[in-house]
């Protein structure tokens, strides 16, 4: 075979943190979250393991996916429709004795019978609350070369504030490791309140796919639910954790605020960069014209997405597809999202808008950098 | 399944009046207007219009268009039955030739047209800006019991002997037919934008395929043809936003009017009439803090540190600190360094204009030139462009050109 493609499927957890966001995931779950103006927050890993030759994607949704299955509609932006592979949404399976799933655990469960059936030597996991331009042909390689049963990306990086206050599991687990001098984790920390910088995991694993099915197998048998929890943290003398460390650039999605600083961060070009390099980023498209700046239009530090109309002043904005910003409209330190209408003389600083948003005339908003403000979709000030 | 009505696409043109921006590209290939090529409009019309079936003529430097188009997705026109498809011209048993004519190069993909067995075909032009529903044509067509309508436009008296101009009655039936007469009758001219009845077309295809002194055009011998023999015609007038972009001077022109849709009557920004293109998939644009924007279209990818004033920037268009961009149209991934000038020009794609550099002037004592600078091209540091030029090769440092 021609081997244009890696060896390896991937398999994404779409709802993993929706409770770090609850004000972003009303109507949508972690990966269908906009970021970065023309971006939903799944983009990133998908298009990252379509880049390196990944041609097999499954996506496991829990709840709230309507939002993503419309963003994905069949693939095709990131090249996925094709006849063996592609993509492969997987909903909830219904069943008496099922209940809806909780850990990767559960979740990897009830797709044994699917991942028997794949070809691919290797399965790659991630989550989708990281914006990352990842390769994931080094780890894959990585992964390889020191044949251990599974590798598992981190990056060194100080605990969000989001995890450092959570009570006890009330958000959801995160991880960080030790390792020994080649690289071997030889400890799993759950949800440590250490306050310098860690090897915080990326949830991004690589391992080999019938590994994958025997360990779940018998994991879910025992009734285990969290697959670092319950397999890695208690059997690493056993089972051989590799860590890679990733230097790049990512962006974690830890909260409301997190949210508005990680797309805050983009206005410098070198995060940018960062993000956007060296491999394209794909997304639905729109077809929106170019963005127009009409007469007296001012604009400042901003990103700004096609299918925007501005004649207000914008800076230090965000500004996702198709906002609207009217005639002496002053919008500061803002992230719209898309379909955003900010009618005429409205005044904003410091805040988010979901999709669909309209501030009526002459409306006056103010939020603070620790605390933005948060407008729900569609919603009317 | 038969299709009541489909497309055919003339794309063949060379647009050698369009110059630098032409010798590697067909004319539909053209960038316009931000994050379009001119065959979006004619395509986006069919889809909007509810025509599937498109097949494009092409002859003339095919290689991007071919590209461009693709499969058809991005159009929706990727369909199990019709769709797009690109026609070049193809080597038959009888031998092989070149379109050698608008008409020719229908005659020769009769057998494309039959496999959908239309009643109708539209014969559209691919070098320009419109937007039009066929399908209210195609009612007019209908109601008017017609074998061939042409789309017209009113125009100036003053300028109507420029045009290929339709004589017609009250009723909108063609009584005459006057290519660029010296004493005009009438000031409709024709949009190139043809309906016929297919069995009709067919048969003065083959008929006009026969004479040897025929050249093999719509305009100067089948319209001729259908007028000697009576023919049903009729005139359809159409009064919305319509730019033949053949010169520099008016693709330049409809560039600048897409800034002005209260005015001009060309509106990208109809959610019920998308013009829809092949996306750059790059991110949004930036505009730093040194950076100025003022009346212009930025699209996707641009990064913007200087002044621009009253353009158009196509995706990935970069514009350094202390660069100066006004009344210019700057097509994809054209870099403008730091403290270059461009004014009211047309800087083509993937351009490069050094540091300090000048590009175009803007109009002064009666001197309105667009300066053109072909696509790839590097203009070097300080070099000066002057506002009639048209630049197809490397400019170095320093170096003047007029």
């Amino acid at each position: 075979m021609v081997n244009s493609n890696a060896n390896a499927m991937g398999i994404l957890f779409p709802n993993s943190y929706d409770n770090m966001v609850p004000d972003l995931v009303t109507e949508r779950l972690m990966a269908s979250i906009p970021f970065a103006g023309r971006y939903r927050m799944v983009d990133f890993v998908l298009s990252s393991m379509v880049n390196c030759g990944i041609d097999n994607i499954s996506i496991l949704v829990r709840q709230n996916y309507h939002s993503l299955m419309d963003h994905l509609g069949s693939g095709r932006e990131w090249d996925l429709t094709r006849k063996n592979g592609g993509l492969t949404i997987f909903p909830p399976y219904a069943e008496k004795a099922v209940k809806i799933y909780h850990g990767r655990i559960e979740a990897l469960a009830s797709i044994l019978n699917f991942l028997k059936a794949q070809r691919e030597k290797y399965v790659i996991l991630s989550d989708t609350n990281i914006a990352v331009n990842f390769d994931f042909e080094d780890l894959l390689q990585k992964h390889i070369e020191s044949g251990a049963d599974v590798t598992a990306a981190y990056k060194k990086e100080k605990l969000p504030d989001a995890m450092l206050r959570a009570e006890g599991a009330a958000k959801g687990f995160y991880y960080t490791v030790d390792t020994d001098e080649s690289g071997r984790v030889t400890n799993i920390l759950i949800n440590p309140k250490e306050t310098d910088e860690q090897n915080l995991l990326m949830n991004i694993y690589v391992l080999d796919r019938e590994f994958l099915i025997r360990t779940i197998e018998k994991a879910f048998m025992e009734g285990f639910v969290y697959f670092e929890r319950d397999i890695l943290a208690r059997n690493l003398d056993r089972i051989h954790v590799q860590a890679y460390e990733f230097t790049g650039y990512l962006a974690r999605i830890s909260g409301l605020r997190s949210y508005f600083d990680e797309n805050m961060k983009l206005l410098k070009d070198e995060n940018l960069d960062g993000l956007f390099e060296p491999n394209p980023i794909y997304t639905k498209i729109r077809d929106d014209n170019p963005t127009r700046y009409i007469n007296g239009a001012t604009a400042k530090d901003v990103l700004v997405a096609d299918g925007c109309v501005i004649e207000g002043d914008v800076e230090n904005c965000v500004l996702f597809r198709g906002v609207k910003i009217g005639k002496g409209a002053k919008v500061k330190n803002c992230v719209l999202m898309q379909d955003t209408i900010i009618e005429e003389g409205a005044e904003l600083d410091h805040v988010i808008t979901d999709k669909g948003v309209v501030i009526t005339e002459g409306k006056k908003m103010v939020g603070t950098d620790t605390y933005p403000s948060f407008v729900a979709k569609n919603k009317r000030v | 399944m038969a299709k009541e009505m489909i497309a055919m696409l003339l794309a063949g043109g060379q647009g050698s009046r369009l110059y630098a921006l032409t010798q590697k590209l067909a004319k539909p290939a053209v960038p316009f207007g931000g994050k379009y090529r001119i065959i979006d409009f004619p395509l986006s019309n069919c889809v909007n219009s509810g025509i599937d079936t498109v097949g494009i003529l092409t002859q003339y430097q095919p290689l991007v268009l071919n590209e461009y188009i693709g499969n058809g997705q991005p159009w929706d026109l990727d369909r199990l039955h019709g769709g797009v498809h690109v026609l070049p011209p193809y080597q038959q048993a009888s031998g092989s030739d070149w379109y050698k004519g608008t008409a020719n190069a229908i005659y020769q993909n009769i057998s494309f047209i039959e496999r959908y067995n239309p009643q109708y075909v539209i014969i559209l032009s691919g070098d320009q800006i419109c937007k039009q529903d066929y399908s209210d044509f195609l009612r007019f067509h209908k109601e008017k019991g017609a074998e061939f309508s042409v789309a017209v436009m009113e125009v100036p008296w003053d300028e109507a002997s420029r045009f290929g101009l339709m004589v017609a009655d009250e009723n909108d039936k063609i009584t005459e037919f006057q290519e660029k007469p010296k004493n005009p009758k009438s000031n409709l001219a024709s949009m190139g934008i043809y309906i016929f009845n297919w069995d009709i077309l067919k048969k003065y295809l083959i008929e006009d395929e026969a004479d040897p002194n025929s050249e093999n055009d719509f305009g100067n011998n089948i319209i001729p043809n259908l007028l000697r023999d009576g023919r049903s015609m009729y005139a359809y007038h159409f009064s919305g936003y319509w730019k033949d972009v053949g010169t520099i001077s008016s693709l330049w022109e409809a560039n600048m009017e897409v800034l002005d849709p209260e005015h001009s009557g060309i509106n990208l920004f109809d959610d019920d009439w998308k013009i829809y293109s092949r996306n750059s998939g790059m991110t949004g644009h930036k505009i730093t803090g040194s950076g100025r924007v003022e009346n212009s279209m930025i699209t996707d990818g641009c990064r913007i540190s200087g002044e621009v004033k009253h353009s158009i920037l196509f995706a990935g268009v970069q514009v350094e600190e202390g660069a100066r961009v006004e009344d210019a149209v700057v097509m994809g991934g054209s870099v403008i360094k730091a403290g270059a000038v461009v004014e009211h020009c047309i800087i083509a794609e993937n351009v490069v204009v050094g540091e300090n550099a000048v590009v175009g002037a803007m109009p002064a004592d009666g001197e309105k030139g667009v300066a053109t600078v072909g696509p790839g091209i590097y203009v070097g540091d300080n070099a000066k462009i002057g506002p009639n030029a048209m630049v197809k090769e490397n400019v170095k440092g320093g170096e003047v050109q007029w």
